[in-house]
């Protein structure tokens, strides 16, 4: 029969053990950044008292040819209705291209260079993450939107 | 009670030719504006340029395109300027309360008329550009001497920065030098500065400040942009 937990068993816990049991037992990934009760709001969704038990962790999705990439989902919502708790993507953008890709827990620079044949984005574009300025090295989180800056049209005459 | 409107187009090549004749079209036959339209541009119409740009006689393109308008269009009033844009004779040329079309074909010229509109009270600056398949346009407004949207240079260092020269710096070799176009993205550009002063000057919206369109991939999409402290 596989574990389960209550909010109480987790809250005794530290934020660092939380964390590892999510690496190391439960598959759960994106949680090494995050607060202690995002962490414990999403053990409960997956291995909450009422809700399943602990699987299997989850085969790592298959290499992206030429790109050593991850794919991975976060429950965002786990108090949402069943079918509406994960937000699994991120609206990517350059110029008049735009996807959902599941680039969250990425950097904007790995991201870029993930991205760069399908979207067209230059090597220098500037990233903007919710409309502002970030650095290459900014980590995208679940619900943020992410454009890369296309250079303005130079002709007209 | 019609409003009047001072229009200066900036540019009457590809973008400039198609973008004057629509907009001289809506206001010609509309109740709401008395407008009052400045056409700038150093250049001459040559017997090459008619496959992208729109005009019916050789000469000075300002005073050309001008002339042809005024016939077709006679409840707008028209003048000219028929130099080259540049940082000395700029005041001349826009003023305050002013809706500038910029349809330029360097970005240097944008960085002069972006920062000398940054310095006005109110004035709305609608500037497009392309490549030669894929282009945008940005939305300038400002009111009561506060930008409501970010201004041209805010997010496109290329303008701020412009690796370009302005026409009348540029040699005869540089001029003879120019790069290919294609008729219908000057059309995708100056649609989209039409839809802009639609939203922005007769709709009072612009939330939207950027549009970029590609025609291979037959997409476009629109930014809202935040203005930068």
């Amino acid at each position: 029969m596989g574990a389960t937990f209550t909010r109480e068993q987790l809250e005794a816990k530290t934020a660092v053990e939380l964390k590892r049991m999510c690496v190391d037992e439960l598959a759960i990934p994106g949680m090494t950044k995050k607060a202690k009760d995002i962490v414990i709001d999403a053990i409960l969704a997956k291995f909450g008292a009422s809700s399943g038990t602990i699987a299997k962790a989850a085969k790592p999705a298959d290499k992206m040819a030429g790109v050593a990439f991850q794919a991975q989902s976060v429950l965002t919502k786990p108090s949402a209705p069943f079918g509406s708790k994960t937000s699994t993507t991120i609206q990517v953008s350059c110029g008049a291209s735009t996807g959902n890709f599941p680039v969250a827990g990425r950097s904007v620079k790995e991201v870029g260079e993930f991205l760069r044949e399908v979207l067209n984005v230059d090597k220098l574009s500037t990233g903007l993450v919710n409309g502002k300025e970030v650095g290459a090295d900014y980590t995208l989180k679940p619900g943020d939107t992410l454009e890369y800056l296309k250079p303005a049209g130079k002709k007209g005459c | 009670m019609t409003q009047s409107i001072n229009i200066v187009i900036v540019g009457l090549g590809g973008v400039g030719t198609i973008l004057a004749e629509r907009l001289c079209r809506f206001l010609n036959f509309s109740q709401d504006y008395s407008a009052e339209i400045l056409l700038v541009d150093g250049d001459q119409y040559e017997m090459k340029n008619f496959e992208r740009q729109e005009f019916s006689g050789m000469g000075n393109k300002a005073e050309t395109k001008a002339d042809e308008l005024a016939m077709k269009f006679s409840n707008i009033e028209f003048d000219i300027f028929d130099a080259y844009i540049n940082e000395e004779n700029i005041a001349q040329v826009i003023k305050e309360n002013t809706i500038v079309f910029v349809c330029v074909d360097n970005h240097k010229s944008r960085m002069i008329i972006n920062n000398y509109c940054m310095n006005l009270q109110d004035v709305t600056v609608i500037s497009g550009g392309n490549e030669l398949t894929d282009g945008n346009a940005q939305l300038y407004v400002r009111k009561g001497g506060k930008d409501l949207t970010p201004d041209l240079c805010a997010y496109h260092p290329e303008i701020a920065n412009p690796d370009d020269k302005l026409p009348d710096e540029m040699s005869c070799e540089e001029l003879s030098q120019s790069e290919p176009q294609l008729y219908f993205t000057n059309l995708g550009v100056a649609t989209l500065m039409c839809w802009m002063f639609y939203n922005s000057v007769v709709k009072g919206q612009h939330d939207r400040s950027e549009v970029y369109f590609d025609i291979l991939s037959m997409n476009s999409n629109s930014k809202i942009r935040i203005v930068k402290e």
